[in-house]
């Protein structure tokens, strides 16, 4: 289990817990990221700032802060297809 | 609503990016009578329109991802829905996301009401891979369903005729039913709801909502009204809870996430891995660490170059006919009260033909243009860890940007932010953002006398002062900030139609707003001027226009017309001197036009930025924002001066 932010950009993810604020979580779970849902890391990221998500589930992708993504806890499933 | 009782209400619903606009534009084409609010409590698009003789009124919420509110642009679409209880949803559903879209259809199926949902975009869902079988989504959701491509005008047609069958039926949906164990505590606790308490929709929607809901105030007030309904959420919620490890609110979402990913499946066929490979190759060098920094800058600068290359052109040729109006008014009627009234109401009403709109109307189509593409949520994503610097992130972007066209709403689009210190923050430092109007000042003061270098240098020395301002206020809020969570929309090929439309109701605000605020201020002026009553207030305020700022006296009251609109202080600015255009530099020298632009740049909001400030946050935020605003200008005016008189 290793943190968002850690995570590596080449590999399919599973998340483990959402963790944060409730008003984090709720927004989270508003634009359809669960638990056990997968999602990619975007390699676009920008040093120190953002990264970028995309859900698969949902079809969704989204910027999350650094601070944000760092209370998300993720697995490695696989290669990126 | 004076029409409510008349004809039947259909209300717009969907998640933001969903097109629901676009489509709402498709069928208002169709109207009777078009309305908008902007600025009010209700902020939404409201329309009458007749089809084959059935007439609705037809009403364009703000897009919501969930009914559970988490900013205050979701709670108004919330509001109205739940306490002006529509004859008709119409649910729009982006196909291209088919399966988190259906979450939110999920909560308005269990709230019950006569539905209908637009499977919009479904050219792009296409593209994507999508194939959906859209008779066995409605067998599956128990709701009609009509595909549509809105920027096209595509299935508007059969939406509607499904639209009035559905109100003729008036048939209540029921909600689609989730994990027994979920189900069995909902019914329980659905039991528990007294009789008499107020249910909204139903008592099903009711109770989740109650269990769903994190509100301190909803929960006290639960607990006054009924304390025995609050003890049976509580323990139901607890079980929930137990049961499965998260919040029971998570509890509810993944039931809704599962669900709506089971009928995604069973009612779509999915080419995988289809994505849009030119859509993906435009955003890996729009988002690009470097490279999209370097677009975004291009962008800054061509949206400006554009504005100023259509404004330029057109403010010349329609200043001219104000121009000779002018000459022949005065030799008409001589030099008389009726002459001063009526150059007062000419350089009103030209003013804002001839000085505003021009630059006015390029810049809200090209802003309407950037976030119809999905180009502000980008700029958002590249300007993160800029924002962070000032003690914000990059939601706040959108209003900044936003407030280079306009304060007010840029101030109003601070409601997109969760929490209420971002808000403050950014409410406090969208007045020294440049708007249209000191634009207006900047580039015909600064720029026409002194050159383009100058008024460049002016824009380049404003944005660090946001930035040294941002610093200092933000050491005041210490609170961290929440951090960002922005949806990034595919991007789109923009709606020309719909593009317009945006820019026409703002447009139109502006008409009837402000406008008749700057004809208003023009005539009070110079009938002041005529009875030399500006002399008093030019008196009073001598001492900071004359001792502080060294400008000339006559300037004193121009600045207080310019907080009424801030182009009033421009156009008044010659009168108040008694030169033209062309003039105006044998009565002042450059120091004091700098100075002058500086302070009138940023020394108070203007009135209707005030207002809407208080409208917002509070009576207190205006009067902080004001206070602050002064006290800058004249800081910096003093300063400024200082430096330009040693060097």
């Amino acid at each position: 289990m290793i943190r968002l932010t850690n995570a590596p950009t080449d590999k399919q993810l599973k998340i483990v817990s959402l963790g944060g604020g409730h008003g984090m979580r709720r927004k989270l779970l508003s634009l359809g990221f669960h638990k056990d849902d997968i999602i990619e890391l975007d390699s676009r990221s920008i040093l120190r700032g953002p990264i970028l998500v995309r859900g698969l589930t949902s079809e969704t992708s989204v910027a999350l802060g650094r601070g944000i993504a760092q209370k998300i806890m993720v697995e490695i499933v696989g290669d990126k297809k | 609503m004076a029409t409510k009782n008349k004809y039947p209400d259909i209300i717009f619903l969907g998640q933001p990016n969903s097109g629901k606009s676009a489509l709402f534009n498709a069928i208002a084409g169709l109207k009777v009578d078009t309305s908008n609010f902007p600025g009010t409590t209700v902020k939404h698009a409201h329309s009458k329109v007749n089809f084959a003789g059935n007439v609705f009124n037809i009403i364009d919420l703000p897009g919501t991802y969930s009914l559970n509110p988490s900013d205050d642009i979701e709670k108004v679409a919330l509001s109205h829905l739940f306490f002006e209880e529509p004859d008709l949803i119409i649910n729009v559903v982006d196909a291209s996301i088919l399966g988190r879209s259906l979450e939110l259809t999920q909560e308005l199926i269990e709230l019950g009401y006569p539905m209908v949902i637009a499977l919009n975009m479904t050219d792009l869902a296409e593209k994507k891979g999508i194939k959906i079988d859209v008779k066995k989504l409605e067998k599956l959701l128990g709701v009609p369903c009509v595909p549509t491509v809105a920027i096209h005008g595509r299935g508007i047609k059969q939406l509607i005729e499904t639209a009035i069958h559905a109100l003729e039926e008036r048939r209540p949906l029921s909600p689609l039913t989730w994990t027994r164990d979920v189900e069995n505590k909902i019914e329980e606790f659905q039991r528990a709801i007294p009789d008499d308490f107020p249910v909204v929709g139903n008592r099903r929607f009711t109770a989740v909502k109650m269990l769903e809901v994190g509100k301190r105030f909803f929960i006290q007030t639960l607990e006054k009204m009924n304390p025995e309904l609050k003890k049976a959420r509580d323990k139901t919620r607890d079980d929930l809870e137990k049961m499965h490890g998260v919040p029971a609110y998570e509890v509810i979402a993944a039931e809704r996430h599962h669900l709506a990913a089971k009928i995604f499946e069973e009612s779509s066929e999915v080419v995988r891995g289809k994505r849009i490979p030119l859509l993906e190759r435009v955003d890996d060098i729009i988002m690009h660490p470097f490279l999209g920094y370097l677009i975004l800058l291009a962008v800054f600068l061509a949206f400006f170059f554009t504005i100023f290359q259509v404004g330029n052109p057109l403010e010349g040729l329609l200043l001219r006919p104000v121009h000779h109006l002018r000459i022949f008014l005065s030799d008409q009627l001589g030099t008389g009260v009726v002459f001063h009234i009526l150059d007062g109401l000419l350089q009103g009403v030209g003013g804002g033909l001839a000085i505003v709109l021009p630059y006015l109307v390029p810049l809200l189509f090209l802003m309407s243009l950037l976030e119809d593409i999905g180009y502000l949520a980008r700029a958002s994503f590249l300007m993160d860890t800029f924002m962070h610097f000032i003690g914000l992130h990059g939601k706040s972007v959108s209003p900044f940007i936003l407030g280079f066209g306009c304060n007010v709403p840029a101030i109003i689009s601070t409601r997109i932010l969760e929490s209420r210190r971002d808000k403050i923050l950014t409410t406090l430092l969208i007045p020294f953002v440049p708007c249209t109007a000191r634009t207006t000042i900047i580039l015909a003061l600064v720029a026409f006398y002194m050159g383009p270098i100058w008024a460049l240098g002016f824009y380049v020395f404003n944005i660090f002062l946001l930035g040294v301002l941002g610093r200092i206020i933000s050491f005041f809020y210490k609170e961290p900030s929440p951090g960002l969570i922005l949806e990034i929309p595919t991007l789109k090929v923009p709606s020309l139609m719909n593009i317009w439309k945006k820019t026409y109701f703002h447009m139109k605000a502006f008409v009837k707003f402000a406008w008749p605020v700057l004809i208003a201020g023009s005539v009070v002026l110079a009938v002041m001027q005529f009875f030399h009553m500006d002399r008093l207030i030019n008196l009073i305020l001598s001492p900071l226009v004359e001792k502080a700022l060294g400008l000339p006296q006559e300037l004193g009251v121009t600045l207080v017309f310019g907080f009424l609109r801030k182009e009033l202080s421009l156009i008044m600015m010659l009168q108040a001197l008694g030169v033209d255009y062309h003039n105006l530099m044998s009565v002042i020298t450059q120091e004091q036009l700098i100075v002058f632009t500086v302070f009138v740049s940023f020394f108070i909001p203007c009135l209707s930025t005030v207002a809407i400030i208080w409208k917002e946050l509070g009576k207190k935020i205006a009067f902080l924002s004001m206070a602050l605003n002064i006290a800058v200008a004249v800081i910096l005016s003093i300063i400024i001066r200082a430096f330009l008189s040693i060097s």
